[in-house]
């Protein structure tokens, strides 16, 4: 079956210049008129390990990875061998390590699988068009772009524009080695892959590559965030990196606390005095955040933080994807209070969600979380243009009594301003005045007052959303990143209907339970061990999930992965 | 209006013991906002959770009640903000030197121009009488009936030993003295440092105002090395020395450092708006 699109992984040790060359490839295919979706596999060190650039290009719009590549170019003998299975049949092996031997079962693989082994000895080829050994992976990538069968110019213009900074001696040494490769006397032209690979879209080279985390970031400046508050941890940190990088132009307030404590206590106080701070971690550094998450609860303060998941518990699997942190957003912080959680799944809905975030955290005064994934937090989408940026809500009241009691739940607030009756935020329990309490008709009013948020903020949510033939047998339910490859499948023509969650908590129940009632079949599909998000709605609705498809190896829900559901 | 003391008066009493440290350190407080003209609506007061974190409500300003340890992050957090607010954090010594350690000492890196006014009354007094660094080695305490094994450590040492824009030393039963220093604190550009050896007759009831008095002694403000500030802030059975033991007027806010912000007029709070990303948008290729 043809999914009109095509895949090729990139690779080698960690350190060999795989993340720098994996992007300039993504830009410079999708600068032909692909969409393209890239995603890094890398281990959690500096130097050494096997890592990965895969990118999956369509005419399409497309967000997810595929299991299986068509061309794999590899630098490291040991990925070789980690790689080699994960070809199509009629897929190709460009690697450079003389010394490979394929073992008995990997040359049965080739052999059943017709794939075309191609042996490059790149570090003399560099060295003897003038580069130096070090760019044996620029050898490489010309090559590949050969075997791709696309012109030679535009890969030598992102070469330009990656290398601006080093020199031209740098750059005209690439330029030597990206032409040797790409003219190397080992292509031959029975290796050309241009059957199989779709015609580019000429409207796709205007739209721009972006991570996950740039799309969260452009939503936090967008929506008025001035400063960021982080403490580095993956795949939260790249948020950090374009909030720095772009600070001058934005004139955000950029700190590097010394914890993730002091991170999200600097938001919450940066916060409470009335501007917009925002943070960002992973689930290591979210836990050690959640005593101040409460803090904000009971406060109502309002707050923003990112969790960006990675797979595992204790330090997990550092650089690998997941969404098993979801029952720790929804649970986060001791004590009971309201707070809401919003799931990332794409660019525009990290721009819009974490606009979002912000009006919900001021109009409500609760902390709201955003959940991403390092599958989407690290990955390169291809977006046109982002969506109308969400219009800035925060709804400040006058009164005289911080925590006064109303129908809504919600109190008034003002700002602090030297012309306003101060007031004081307790995170003890409280009066309507914020002064400490412990009546106990008090304590169940306060409590009271501050769960009434939960049911007038849901009031407001929207319902999940449905995706592809409604009329179709089979719904398959999920969050974050399950969206992206059950759309793409739904897009090869997978007869499914998808409901995505994208506000998790507080939960909205009505359309799953109106498919409930219709005896079609459901299927929950998710990133992680237990079902986390199936099991809040089934805390939400009552409906228990009779199927589950769970993935949780560190990998990321593959197109295959989806397609492979027998319907 | 004029304002004086009771102007930062709250409609509640204090609950404090008879005789605590608290009552005048509160009232020393007051007294140098009330002095320097800043008015409770233009005071941001962080509280840390202790028995001086219950005069939060007791205190008629801006003020927030957080989590044990965290005043001086909440603190920084509050004024980057708005500098125009003045900001202290209000902590005791279990909440300074345990649990918030590492946020004292990076406060004084990052110099924000907040006031850290801390509560040494030797123990964690709240929860009834519990070991704290600066608690004497050979005394019985809650939980350690042969006093703590550790050693105790000497918090003017670890302030000195990071070279802090401001720090001064404090004695709960001198408010005159306590007021002049929080004024020069609070007037300080940078992070102020005002350690006050606070009276708690209930867990160091040995500490009494007799004992304080036979061996405080003020030292002049006289522009010491901090080799010279270290020596005269040793605390000894004999002396404590109070007054301000050292400054350092060179050093810039953290504010001042930040290359993006340090010219710029408005404050983060006023800056909430919608922004325009395109262009930042159009830099992706």
């Amino acid at each position: 079956m043809s999914l009109g699109r095509y895949c090729i992984k990139f690779g080698g040790e960690s350190g060999q210049g795989i993340n720098t060359l994996g992007i300039l490839l993504s830009r410079a295919i999708k600068n032909l008129g692909y969409n393209i979706f890239a995603y890094r596999e890398y281990p959690s060190l500096i130097k050494g390990g096997v890592a990965s650039y895969q990118i999956d290009f369509s005419d399409q719009y497309i967000a997810s990875s595929s299991e299986t590549c068509n061309i794999l170019a590899i630098l490291d003998s040991e990925a070789v061998h980690e790689y080699l299975m994960s070809l199509n049949s009629r897929g190709i092996m460009l690697y450079d390590d003389k010394e490979v031997t394929f073992s008995p079962e990997e040359q049965q693989f080739i052999n059943q699988n017709q794939i075309q082994t191609i042996y490059l000895d790149t570090t003399k080829i560099a060295v003897e068009s003038g580069g130096t050994a070090i760019m044996a992976n620029t050898v490489m990538i010309g090559f590949l772009w050969r075997l791709l069968g696309f012109n030679a110019e535009l890969l030598l213009t992102e070469i330009k524009g990656t290398f601006e900074s080093k020199g031209e001696e740098i750059i005209n040494h690439n330029i030597l080695c990206l032409n040797a490769g790409y003219n190397a006397s080992e292509f031959k032209e029975e290796y050309s892959q241009k059957t199989y690979i779709p015609n580019p879209d000429e409207s796709v080279k205007e739209s721009k590559i972006l991570t996950g985390n740039d799309a969260i970031a452009l939503g936090a400046i967008s929506a008025g965030a001035r400063a960021y508050y982080g403490y580095p941890m993956t795949p939260a940190t790249s948020i950090f990196k374009y909030l720095g990088n772009t600070y001058k132009e934005t004139g955000i307030l950029i700190k590097q606390a010394e914890s993730e404590i002091t991170a999200i206590q600097m938001a919450m106080g940066s916060m409470a005095m009335g501007t917009r701070a925002l943070t960002a971690t992973s689930g290591g550094g979210f836990d050690l955040m959640q005593e101040t998450i409460s803090c904000a609860g009971i406060t109502e303060t309002p707050l923003v933080v990112v969790l960006a998941q990675r797979i595992g518990a204790g330090t997990g699997v550092p650089t690998w994807t997941g969404s098993s942190d979801i029952h720790t957003a929804v649970k986060a912080g001791h004590g009971e209070f309201p707070k809401a959680v919003l799931c990332v799944s794409d660019l525009q809905s990290g721009y819009i969600l974490t606009q979002q975030a912000f009006n919900i955290a001021d109009i409500y005064q609760i902390p709201v979380i955003i959940l991403t994934e390092k599958q989407i937090a690290e990955s390169l989408f291809t977006i046109k243009t982002l969506p109308q940026p969400f219009p800035i809500q925060r709804s400040f009241g006058d009164g005289s009594d911080r925590y006064q009691l109303s129908q809504s739940g919600i109190s008034p607030r003002w700002l602090p301003n030297f012309d306003k009756q101060p007031y004081l935020n307790n995170s003890d329990e409280h009066n309507q005045k914020g002064q400490s309490t412990e009546k106990m008709e008090e304590i169940k009013q306060m409590s009271d007052k501050r769960m009434q948020k939960i049911q007038t903020l849901l009031n407001v949510l929207p319902e999940p959303i449905i995706y592809g033939d409604s009329s179709a047998n089979t719904v398959i339910v999920g969050c974050g990143n399950t969206k992206n490859p059950v759309l793409d499948a739904i897009r090869t023509g997978m007869k499914v209907a998808y409901l995505h969650y994208e506000y998790l908590y507080p939960t909205k129940t009505q359309t799953l339970t109106n498919l409930v009632a219709t005896g079609k079949r459901i299927i929950l599909v998710e990133n992680n061990q237990t079902g986390e998000l199936g099991k809040l709605l089934t805390e939400a609705s009552g409906y228990q999930f009779q199927e589950k498809i769970l993935k949780y190896n560190g990998q990321p829900l593959f197109l295959e992965d989806i397609l492979n559901i027998q319907i | 209006m004029a304002i004086d003391i009771n102007t930062y008066n709250s409609d509640l009493k204090p609950t404090w013991c008879p005789g605590c440290g608290n009552f005048t350190i509160h009232m020393a407080l007051k007294k140098a906002l009330a002095e320097l003209d800043i008015t409770p609506s233009q005071t941001y007061i962080a509280f840390d959770i202790g028995c001086n974190g219950n005069g939060a409500d007791k205190i008629n300003t801006y003020a927030f009640k957080g989590l044990h340890g965290r005043a001086i992050p909440l603190a920084a957090g509050l004024h980057l903000a708005n500098r125009k607010f003045t900001v202290i954090a209000d902590l005791g010594d279990g909440a300074c030197f345990h649990e918030g350690l590492d946020h004292l000492i990076h406060a004084i890196k990052s110099n924000y121009d907040i006031t850290i006014l801390i509560h040494n009354n030797q123990n964690f007094a709240l929860t009834t009488g519990q070991a704290t660094i600066t608690t004497d080695e050979d005394k019985p305490m809650y939980g350690l009936p042969d006093s703590k094994p550790e050693r105790s450590l000497e918090p003017s040492e670890i302030i000195l030993s990071t070279n802090p824009s401001f720090y001064a030393r404090a004695y709960s039963g001198d408010i005159q003295q306590l007021t002049e220093l929080i004024k020069v604190g609070i007037q300080n550009k940078g992070c102020s440092i005002i350690e006050v050896m606070q009276l708690c007759p209930t867990y160091n009831e040995e500490c009494t105002p007799q004992w304080f008095m036979q061996r405080i002694h003020k030292v002049d403000d006289s522009g010491r090395t901090l080799e010279e500030a270290r020596k005269i802030s040793t605390i000894t059975n004999e002396n404590i020395n109070t007054g301000i033991i050292y400054r350092n007027t060179n050093l810039k806010t953290y504010y001042e450092l930040l290359e993006n912000r340090k010219d710029t007029q408005t404050e983060l709070v006023d800056e909430v708006k919608q922004y325009d990303i395109q262009k930042l948008f159009e830099q992706f290729k």
